[in-house]
């Protein structure tokens, strides 16, 4: 392996260690992932022994990608620096201060972003930047989507592509909002808002980044190796069927889902032990409860999806037969696996995005939080209750009948702790002082989107009306409003929130209200349009049209190419706000949770002195007389 | 200006730091836990399904039947995972006590425990009638045996790391990271033994 | 705080952001039952069985459930930004309250929350019973479906076992659908009559209906199967019994 070549390198003097690590960074990585990959393939391609025993699905092409790809990832990490700590314990040459503060980002300026850099800010700043990006490849190819539907017929992309494009613009999408409030705000906020130095493990928070950093190859080199023809959820028999591309999306899961989980237990372990002194449960801002609430969360359903994909990676790489009935697999354990995973990890999408709305209400009505309680019950009630609904993506698979019903009623009881969330968002609003802003409206936009999005959840969780909609684009515009309607546009008004704290300048106003606005009607035309077709009885994921549906589809096109135009003018905003923005005061928004307590730029170790607490930061408003 | 204290995260008393540290392995370990339990629901499942009647395929014109493994060889991993155990709590209760002898013995015999363990579980793999595509049953065999050996990769880099240290005299100072392999080690035997288990209904 | 807020204030609904909440609650609700419950059977199409006008029915009864609390929650939140609305750089002054908690709307919120939520389990669980209970008392016709990329093949069972790729079914009898697939998953839709099922391979799952309307009908592929997905598509052909005899008799097998 290659880590062997660092042991003599930072088992040497003093100095030439530290050097070690000053020459490590994203280049560093890329190259020795790079050299790992074809190594690996090289000699995979020499000495595996030729594929004799006639199994059903193996193919040596598949091995020859997966051992090229953990090449790349032993390589890309190594070359990262993620080995040195692991190695330098083994060896029991712990880090010394001036090693641990230069991991930290320590007077390196621009340099700290391409690092294995251990500061949570930075670790904040470089998800921000990664989640956009993310966001940009997945609404292209949403864009493709759309055009490709615009009129009956489609086809403009051949059918393969098309599959392709539906299978990459989910699972981009699905990664970009799991980390979209977690990665940016649960790092770079979180610790600053409950008065901590940093992350409990701030070297498991650079893994954490990097680790989605190398699962972004992997996955977009599917595009050149056949493709992903099977949707984000890669359902099997058909994933055994597809090309060496869904090696390429396995990989990448297996790697995301290890991110993910690093990433929960740092997180959820800096909010249980680095509290500020003072800062009790009763203390904590909701923020924190649904950051943790999401990232514990997955802790335990994201294991669940990547056994789903070592297991299909190993029927499609070793000819095992975990799914293929021609072997005693069945495909229905593929399902459950990954639903499973698949529905709390919408939960773990939108409790966070709800949590930041309501550490943001009380800000901008001037008014505390109503019903602190309520809204810890309510995150609460929606974690436990999420494990427990998997199975009504499995209605109509035939899977258990009998489990219809019991499945029915622990989907519908969510709606109750849901329910708590509304009322808490709503009886913050109810007689504030209403002060008018973008995170504002992002609050009214997500009442009302997620208001559509939730109830419409409530005919598909009912058994025989989703025998006549599941697997229809019903779905798919329920669920976008649910994750985009109210998870992304909850994030968005959180960046616009927290953009002064983590850029030093104000967001754009004029270009924030504009892409709102264009985003928000955009949005709303293109899922009801969605919504209509699906009614009407248009299947999802079908890169063709019959002429009865061309009216519903157009309009959904002309919707998205609205939400696109917003979202460029979205992206402008932010870039010409973080360059060339108002300076920003440190308190802009007059808020009392602790993170406003810091100028810009946050110092390395966030606090010269650590604060005490000792109120919530809700004390807004005067009592009446 | 940060700099006059940047010193204040090594004044942290090493309880602390041991604590925060504790509780972030029993998380990962959650992970692992869920993890481990799928496999479990893997195993169970597709035996209680038994689709096409493959869970053990019956000897056909090309192959001959499937038959299980002996199950004592899956035990007798988790009794040498056991043994490890118990040799590292051993070296712990040195360490605890301010014995570096017991300490370092209990750390050497925890590392060759995990060994052994990991050399017979490889022997084991490579012993078997079948190989991962006869069937069900031999895949979900290959996927317990794998998952065993994976967990004592890890366990034989711990034990070699918690060796070393303690022998160059690391943990005379403050020794929570003996507590917390310690963790590590009781979930290995765990986990092992719930791969034993699942392996004893054929 | 709660009691500061039950004893020194005029009775809730005396006040006048709550007869402007309550007024626009009731005409959003209107407005939200009547256009959704339009629209939405006007997308849905006309049945062509009970399950298509029992599940048309339950989508209209469960937008009208739905109706006052979506209706609440848009009147509610029109009602604060119709109050005290701030614009500007520099924050409001301070509401004038510091309630943070109200535990007679909290109980209520919840309280009726459950109760609609239950009510959408109990009519869900009755529906499916009906459904199920139907369909084991009828004497029905069986038929076999294969799923295969990227088309259907039915069997006849009763009838002899003839095959055919096209769907006919005799108007205003049972027919139970047993269905698999030969290699991916597929998932056996026909659409007027809100009947769906998985084709899986390995295992036959079922799925039944009554056909009540003579026409022709959509059959598609719900579960993403590959390159052709989009093109597994087949007319369903309802028909009277006599044309239905004739037809199963031309595919070699007998009525």
């Amino acid at each position: 392996m290659t880590t062997v070549t660092n042991r003599p390198a930072s088992a040497g003097p003093s100095a030439p260690k530290k050097a070690l690590i000053e020459r490590l960074s994203i280049i560093t990585g890329l190259l020795l992932g790079i050299v790992g990959a074809v190594l690996a393939w090289y000699l995979a391609r020499t000495f595996l022994p030729v594929n004799t025993d006639g199994s059903y699905i193996k193919t040596r092409m598949d091995q020859e990608v997966f051992i090229a790809m953990i090449g790349w990832f032993v390589g890309f990490m190594t070359g990262i620096g993620a080995l040195i700590g692991p190695f330098r314990w083994l060896l029991g040459k712990d880090l010394t201060h001036d090693e641990t503060l230069f991991y930290a980002g320590k007077d390196q300026g621009v340099k700290r972003y391409f690092r294995y850099t251990t500061d949570h800010k930075v670790v904040g700043i470089q998800y921000l930047v990664i989640t956009m990006v993310i966001f940009f490849v997945g609404g292209v190819l949403a864009m493709l989507i759309r055009t490709n539907l615009g009129h009956a017929g489609g086809n403009w992309l051949q059918p393969q592509t098309y599959n392709t494009v539906v299978g990459l613009h989910g699972i981009t999408m699905v990664v970009g909002a799991i980390i979209m409030i977690t990665g940016p705000f649960g790092n770079f906020i979180m610790p600053i808002m409950i008065g901590a130095r940093d992350m409990a493990f701030p070297r498991l928070n650079a893994l954490s980044f990097w680790l989605v950093v190398a699962a972004v190859p992997p996955l977009l080199s599917s595009i050149w190796l056949g493709g992903i023809p099977t949707g984000w959820s890669a359902y099997n028999p058909l994933e055994n069927q597809a090309p060496p591309g869904m090696d390429g999306f396995i990989m990448a899961i297996c790697i995301f889902a290890i991110s993910t989980m690093v990433a929960g237990a740092n997180i959820t372990a800096t909010a249980v032990k680095m509290r500020a002194k003072g800062m009790t449960w009763n203390r904590t801002p909701i923020f924190i409860y649904g950051v943790v609430a999401s990232v514990a969360l997955a802790l335990p359903v994201f294991p669940v999806f990547f056994l789903s994909q070592v297991l299909s990676g190993l029927d499609r790489a070793t000819g095992s037969t975990f799914f293929d009935v021609r072997g005693g697999g069945s495909p229905w354990l593929y399902e459950n696996l990954f639903w499973i995973m698949g529905h709390p990890e919408v939960y773990v999408i939108l409790i966070p995005a709800l949590a930041a709305l309501m550490e943001m209400a009380p800000v901008f009505t001037r008014r505390p939080l109503f019903s602190f309680n309520l809204a810890i019950m309510g995150i609460a009630g929606i974690s436990g209750l999420s494990v427990l609904v998997w199975a009504h993506h499995l209605y109509v698979s035939g899977w258990a009948p009998l489990l219809n019903g019991p499945f029915m009623l622990t989907t519908e009881l969510i709606s109750i702790p849901t329910g708590m969330l509304f009322l808490v968002l709503i009886g913050t609003l109810w007689r504030g002082r209403v002060w008018i802003t973008l995170p504002t409206a992002a609050i009214y936009a997500v009442l009302f989107n997620f208001t559509i999005g939730g109830i419409t959840g409530i005919y598909l969780s009912d058994v025989s009306a989703d025998a006549a909609l599941h697997g229809s684009i019903f779905v798919t515009a329920h669920f976008h409003y649910t994750l985009m309607g109210a998870g992304l546009t909850s994030a968005i008004g959180a960046l616009v929130y927290w953009f002064p704290k983590m850029t030093g300048r104000m967001f754009d106003k004029k270009l924030g209200w504009t892409a709102f606005w264009i985003t928000q009607v955009g949005f709303n035309i293109a899922f009801m349009g969605m919504f209509m077709v699906g009614l009407a009885g248009q299947p999802r994921r079908v890169g063709a049209i019959s002429a009865f549906y061309d009216k519903g589809n157009s309009i959904t096109t002309m919707g998205a190419y609205i939400i696109m135009t917003g979202m460029l003018v979205l992206l402008h905003g932010v870039v010409v706000s973080w360059v060339w923005g108002t300076k920003a005061t440190q308190n802009p928004w007059f808020a009392k949770s602790l993170e406003w307590s810091v100028a810009y730029p946050v110092p390395l170790e966030n606090f010269d002195v650590l604060p005490v607490v000792t109120e919530d930061a809700y004390g807004y408003g005067k009592a009446q007389s | 200006m940060s700099v006059d204290h940047a010193h204040t995260a090594h004044h942290e008393h090493p309880d602390a730091v041991g604590s925060r540290n504790r509780l972030g392995v029993v998380l990962i370990l959650v992970a692992d836990i869920a993890f481990a339990l799928s496999v479990l629901f893997v195993y169970f499942y597709l035996r209680q399904q038994n689709v096409n009647g493959l869970w053990l395929p019956k000897a056909s014109d090309t192959a001959a039947a499937t038959t299980p493994v002996a199950v004592a060889g899956a035990w007798y991993v988790t009794i040498i995972a056991a043994l490890g155990l118990v040799t590292h709590r051993y070296a712990l209760l040195g360490a605890r006590a301010k014995n570096q002898t017991q300490l370092k013995l209990g750390s050497l015999l925890a590392l060759v425990a995990s060994v052994v363990a990991l050399a017979y579980q490889v022997i084991l793999m490579n012993g078997t009638s079948f190989t991962i595509t006869m069937g069900a049953y031999a895949s979900c065999y290959f996927l317990i045996a794998g998952l065993n050996v994976m967990h004592l990769l890890f366990t034989v880099f711990i034990a070699l790391g918690n060796w070393n240290r303690s022998r160059l005299g690391i943990y005379v100072a403050d020794h929570w990271h003996v507590d917390i392999v310690n963790v590590w080690w009781i979930w290995m035997t765990v986990s092992s033994l719930f791969g034993a288990f699942a392996l004893s209904f054929k | 705080m709660s009691e500061l807020e039950t004893t020194q204030r005029p009775s809730w609904w005396k006040r006048s952001d709550a007869k402007k909440a309550i007024f626009l609650w009731v005409i959003f609700t209107a407005i939200i039952g009547y256009t959704a419950s339009i629209i939405q059977s006007r997308a849905m199409g006309s049945p062509a069985s009970e399950n298509m006008s029992n599940t048309i029915n339950m989508v209209k009864i469960f937008t009208w459930a739905a109706a006052p609390v979506a209706g609440l929650v848009a009147a509610l939140t029109i009602t604060t930004l119709l109050g005290q609305r701030h614009f500007g750089d520099n924050p409001p002054p301070e509401a004038e309250h510091e309630i943070r908690n109200s535990p007679r709307v909290a109980a209520t919120w919840v309280v009726v929350s459950t109760l609609l939520c239950l009510f959408a389990v109990i009519y869900g669980m009755v529906l499916v019973q009906a459904d199920e209970n139907k369909l084991r008392t009828a004497n029905p016709i069986n038929i076999d479906v294969t799923g295969q990329q990227w088309v259907w093949n039915f069997k006849y069972v009763d009838n002899g076992g003839a095959q055919s790729a096209d769907l006919y079914l005799p108007v205003n009898k049972p027919v139970l659908f047993h269905v698999t697939s030969t290699d991916v998953m597929h998932s056996f839709w026909i659409v007027q009559m809100g009947i769906k099922v998985d084709a899986n391979p390995g295992y036959v799952t079922e799925t039944g209906t009554t056909p009540n309307k003579i026409g022709v009908y959509d059959l598609r592929c719900a579960e993403l199967c590959g390159l052709y997905h989009a093109y597994m598509q087949k007319k369903v052909h309802v028909v009277s019994q006599a044309d239905y005899d004739a037809w199963v008799q031309n595919q070699g097998g007998n009525a």
